[in-house]
C-alpha cells in the first residue's frame, strides 16, 4: 500500500464519505426517493445551521477544548434582537450589528475566564450557556415571537425552487446557505493560509511547544471564542429566519448533535485535530439520517438509535486511529533501535 | 572578542521567598561543549530559562555574545541566537514534519499569511542543515523519539543558533541514537557552535563535554575541565557529600554462609530465557546483568510469578516450591520492585501511607473496614525507617523526589517481610545522591538476613553495589562473576 493510500484510509472524513455514499444507496434502493432533486435540496437546506453552529465546535476543539454555549448565546441573542426590532424601527443591518457584538461579549466572557483563570472550557462555556438560557425565559420570559418586520425580508429569500419530476414534491433553497458557504469559505483561508490558523492547531498540538515557539497562546483562544460567539448568533439569526420565529426553547441541547457531528468528523476531543470538510461531512450525515430514515418509514424515536450507533462508530474511528499512530511511532522506534 | 560565548554573573532568582538561584556563574567558551549537572531541583532549568528569556532572573547579569542584558525575553534571546532544544522536544505532534520544520522560521519573520509553497522550501533547508531524509508530509506523531529530536535540532538550526542548549537529550534515546546524536553534536562544534550539554549521566559527559559546571541547592559548586574532574569529586560536587562507604560492601559481615539459601534455581526456563541456575544466601546482594533482551527482566518476572516457568526448579530455604502467581512468590516470601516504578509500582495521586500498607490490606482489615490508625502506624514506622524525605507521609507520592518514590515502593514491599527481595532496575532515573542511599539501604537489609537479587544493566551499579552477579546474554545465563573480578570492565566484556 502506497503511503498516500495509507493517509487516506487514516483520516475519519473518508470513513464518512463511504458511510454517506453507502447509506446513500441503501435508501435510495429502499425508498426509490433519496436522489430526488427536491430530498437533495430538504437536506442541504437542513445541514446550513448545524453546519455553521460546527465551526464554533471546530474552533473550540482544535485549539482548546469543549465549547457548549453557542447554541444558548445563539437564542439568546437572537430574541433579544427580535424584541428589540419589535420596539424599534432599527435597520436590519444595526439590528445584525448588535447581534454580533452580543455574541462577542458572550464569547469574551468564555474567553476571560478560560485564558485568565485556566479553568476548563466545558465548565465556563456550560456557565455561559446556563446564564444565557436563565436571561432569555427569566428576564425575557422566552415566549415565541414571530420574524420582525426588519428580517422578513431575509427569512422569505429563496434562491430556487425544485419539483420533483417523480412524486411532484417540491423544495426551496433558502438564502441562508450563501451565508454558510461564505463563513466556510473564510474559515477555510483563516485555517489554511494565515499564521492565525496555523496557530490554533499548533496550539492544540502542544500548549508550551507553541508558546516556546513564540506563539500567543492565551490572544488566539481568547479570540476563537469571540469568534465563536460571533459564528454561533449569525447561526441563530438564520435558524429564527428560517423558520420564520424564534424560540429560545429550540436552541436548548442543540450542542450535542453538532458536537456529535464534528466528532464523527475526525475533530479530536484531545485537541489539535479536525477539518472543515470532516464538520461538513459529519454534519450531513447526521442529517442525512434523521432526514432520510423518515423516507424509509422509520419512526422519530428510532432515529435517535441510529444517531447514537453512528456516533459510537465514530468516535471509535477516531480513537482506533489514533491508537494506530501511537502505536506506528512505538515501532518504529524499535525498528531503530 | 570575548573568549566566552555566554557569560552569566551572579543570576539570582527566587520562587516566593525560596531561592531557586543564588548568584549562579556559568560560562561558555566559545566553540566549546559545556555540561550543567546538578541533581533534580538544584536550578538547572531556572537558569536555563532565564537565558532562554522565558523566565528572566531577579538580579545579576547574563553576557551573550559581547552584550550584556539586565534580562532576556523569548524573542530578544532567539534573535541572538540562543536556541533550547527540550527534553520533551517540543514539536507539535499534530501538524507535518515540514510545518515543524518550518513553522519557527515562519513565526519570527513574523509572517501573517501562511504560504505553503515558500513553507515547503524552507522545510528543505531546514532539512539540509543536518542532512535529514524524512517526508515532509508525514504527521510528526507517527514519527519515532529519535527523529523528533532531530527536527528539533535542525529546526534550532536554521534558526541560525550560535549557541545551542540540549536539556537532557539523551533520555529517551536507545545508544545508537545516542551514538548518532554526540556525531552530530561533535559535527556542531567544528562548525564553530557553542553547546550547553544537560545530563544526568556522568559517562555521557565524559564522552561528549569539554568542561562541565556543576550546581547545587540553586549555586554553582564547581566550575571547570571536564576531563580532570574525578568521578569521586564529581559525585561529591553534585550531593554535597561523600560516599567513600559506597564500595566497602561489608561482604563478609553480611553473608549467611552455614545455613540453606533463601532461593535456588535449578536449570530454570521460562519465555525469553533459558538454563538459570544459581543461588543466593540470606545476607547476600546477587545481580542479575545483560543487556536489554538478554531475557534478565523475564527471570525477575517469573520468579515473582508474574509470568510461568517452563521448566526447571526454584527452592526457597530447601523446600522446592512452584510459583505459577504473583500470591504463590509472596507467600514463600519473595518480592519483586519493578522496573518502572512509576507505572507499575505505585499510584501517584495517592497518599505515601496507603501505597505503604496496600500490599498488606488483609493485616488492616477489620470486618469490612480498614483499621486506619494501626495502618498510619504501619507507615510512620517504615517513612523513618528507610528515611523516606517528606513533611506527611499523609501526601501524594507524586509529591516525592524520583529516589524517595523508589524508596516507598520498597517500603511497601519491605512490609511484606520477605526472605528474598528482588529489586529490576532500582536506581534507574534516581538522583546519584539518592542512588548511594538506595545501596546503603539494601546493604542494611541484607545485613537483617535478606536475600538481595538486583537486575540491572547499569554496570557500574552492578559492581558497586553487588557481592556477586549472574551474567545474562540472550536468554541464557552464560557465568557468574564474584569478588576481585566484579569489575566495570569485566562486566563489559561478558555482556556483549
Amino acid at each position: 500500500m502506497n503511503k498516500k493510500t495509507k493517509r487516506l484510509l487514516g483520516r475519519n472524513e473518508f470513513y464518512v464519505a463511504a458511510i454517506i455514499i453507502v447509506l446513500a444507496l441503501i435508501i435510495q434502493v429502499i425508498s426509490g426517493q433519496f436522489i430526488a432533486i427536491n430530498n437533495l435540496v430538504d437536506l442541504a437546506r437542513a445541514i446550513i445551521v448545524n453546519a455553521i453552529y460546527a465551526l464554533c465546535g471546530l474552533l473550540a476543539f482544535v485549539s482548546t477544548g469543549a465549547d457548549v454555549s453557542f447554541p444558548m448565546i445563539a437564542g439568546m441573542t437572537t430574541y433579544i434582537i427580535f424584541k428589540v426590532a419589535e420596539v424599534t424601527a432599527l435597520p436590519a443591518f444595526v439590528l445584525v450589528a448588535m447581534a454580533l457584538a452580543i455574541g462577542a461579549l458572550c464569547g469574551c466572557i468564555n474567553g476571560f475566564f478560560i485564558v485568565k483563570y485556566h479553568f476548563n472550557s466545558l465548565i465556563v462555556t456550560l456557565s455561559t450557556s446556563a446564564i444565557c438560557y436563565g436571561i432569555a425565559f427569566g428576564a425575557l420570559k422566552g415566549v415565541r415571537i414571530d420574524v420582525p418586520d426588519a428580517f422578513k425580508a431575509f427569512s422569505k429569500w429563496n434562491l430556487f425552487t425544485v419539483r420533483s419530476g417523480i412524486t411532484g414534491l417540491g423544495a426551496k433553497m433558502h438564502g441562508a446557505i450563501l451565508i454558510m458557504i461564505l463563513l466556510y469559505v473564510l474559515a477555510y483561508l483563516v485555517l489554511r493560509h494565515t499564521m492565525v490558523g496555523r496557530s490554533i492547531y499548533a496550539i492544540g498540538g502542544d500548549e508550551i511547544s507553541a508558546r516556546r515557539a513564540g506563539i500567543q497562546v492565551d490572544k488566539v483562544r481568547f479570540g476563537v471564542f469571540v469568534v465563536n460567539g460571533m459564528i454561533a448568533v449569525i447561526g441563530g439569526l438564520c435558524y429564527a429566519c428560517m423558520c420564520k420565529n424564534c424560540s429560545p426553547m429550540e436552541y436548548y441541547g442543540g450542542e450535542n448533535i453538532v458536537i456529535a457531528a464534528i466528532v464523527l468528523g475526525g475533530v479530536r476531543l484531545t485537541g489539535g485535530h479536525g477539518t472543515l470538510l470532516g464538520c461538513l461531512l459529519g454534519t450531513f450525515l447526521l442529517s442525512m439520517v434523521s432526514n432520510s430514515l423518515t423516507l424509509i418509514g422509520v419512526s422519530v424515536y428510532w432515529q435517535n438509535v441510529f444517531i447514537g450507533l453512528i456516533i459510537v462508530i465514530g468516535a471509535s474511528i477516531s480513537a482506533i486511529q489514533a491508537k494506530r499512530s501511537l502505536k506506528a511511532s512505538k515501532e518504529l522506534g524499535k525498528e531503530a533501535a | 572578542m570575548s573568549e566566552y560565548i555566554l557569560d552569566c554573573k551572579g543570576v539570582c532568582k527566587s520562587f516566593g521567598g525560596v531561592h531557586a538561584l543564588q548568584n549562579v556563574d556559568l560560562r561558555v567558551k566559545r566553540g566549546e561543549v559545556h555540561c550543567l549537572a546538578g541533581e533534580n531541583g538544584c536550578g538547572k532549568s531556572t537558569i536555563i530559562k532565564a537565558i532562554s528569556g522565558f523566565q528572566p532572573q531577579d538580579s545579576g547579569t547574563i553576557e551573550f555574545d559581547g552584550k550584556v542584558y539586565q534580562s532576556l525575553s523569548p524573542s530578544v534571546s532567539i534573535d541572538q541566537g540562543i536556541q533550547v532544544i527540550y527534553q520533551d522536544m517540543s514539536v507539535f505532534p499534530n501538524l507535518t514534519v515540514q510545518e515543524n520544520l518550518a513553522i519557527n522560521t515562519v513565526i519570527s519573520n513574523k509572517q501573517k499569511i501562511y504560504n505553503h509553497r515558500q513553507q515547503r522550501e524552507i522545510a528543505k533547508k531546514v532539512m539540509a542543515t543536518l542532512g535529514l531524509d524524512l517526508d515532509l508530509d508525514d504527521l510528526v506523531e507517527t514519527l519515532p523519539v529519535a527523529s523528533k529530536q532531530l527536527i528539533a535540532i535542525a529546526r534550532a538550526l536554521y534558526a541560525k543558533a550560535k549557541f545551542l542548549i540540549l536539556d537532557e537529550p539523551t533520555t529517551a534515546l536507545t545508544r545508537k541514537e545516542v551514538e548518532r546524536l554526540f556525531e552530530i553534536i561533535r559535527d556542531l562544534k567544528a562548525k564553530g557552535l557553542s553547546i550547553l550539554f544537560v545530563s544526568h549521566k556522568l559517562d555521557e559527559m565524559y564522552e561528549i563535554s569539554d568542561s562541565i559546571t556543576i550546581m547545587r541547592s540553586g549555586q554553582t559548586v564547581y566550575t571547570g575541565p571536564m576531563a580532570t574532574l574525578s568521578e569521586e569529586d564529581f559525585t561529591h560536587y553534585m550531593t554535597g557529600r561523600d560516599f567513600s562507604d559506597v564500595d566497602n560492601k561489608h561482604a563478609e559481615e553480611r553473608i549467611q554462609r552455614d545455613t540453606q539459601p533463601a532461593i535456588e534455581l535449578n536449570n530454570l526456563s521460562g519465555s525469553g530465557f533459558a538454563g538459570v541456575s544459581f543461588k543466593v544466601q540470606p545476607g547476600e546482594i546477587v545481580g542479575i546483568t545483560g543487556q536489554l533482551g538478554s531475557g534478565r527482566s523475564e527471570l525477575c518476572n517469573t520468579l515473582f510469578g508474574i509470568e510461568k516457568a517452563t521448566g526447571g526448579t526454584i527452592t526457597c530455604s530447601g523446600k522446592q516450591v512452584t510459583i505459577s502467581s504473583v500470591e504463590d512468590a509472596t507467600r514463600n516470601g519473595i518480592a519483586l520492585v519493578p522496573e518502572d516504578r512509576l507505572t507499575e509500582g505505585l499510584f501517584l495521586p495517592v497518599s505515601i501511607m496507603e501505597n505503604i500498607t496496600v500490599v498488606n490490606f488483609d493485616k488492616f482489615t477489620k470486618g469490612l473496614t480498614l483499621d486506619s490508625p494501626a495502618q498510619i502506624a504501619e507507615s510512620a514506622d517504615w517513612v523513618k525507617e528507610i528515611h523516606v524525605k517528606t513533611d506527611d507521609h499523609l501526601l501524594p507520592v507524586q509529591t516525592l523526589s524520583g529516589g524517595n518514590q523508589q524508596k516507598v515502593v520498597l517500603a511497601k514491599w519491605l512490609s511484606t517481610k520477605p526472605k528474598i527481595l528482588i529489586l529490576n532496575g532500582p536506581t534507574v532515573g534516581v538522583d546519584i545522591g539518592a542512588k548511594y542511599d538506595i545501596y546503603a539501604l539494601l546493604r542494611d537489609l541484607a545485613k537483617q538476613g535478606l536475600a538481595v537479587l538486583v537486575a540491572s544493566d547499569d554496570l557500574t551499579e552492578v559492581s558497586r553495589l553487588c557481592d556477586r552477579t549472574v551474567v545474562m546474554r540472550g536468554g541464557i545465563m552464560t557465568g557468574e562473576i564474584a569478588d576481585q573480578e566484579l569489575t566495570v570492565e569485566n562486566l563489559t566484556k561478558a555482556i556483549m
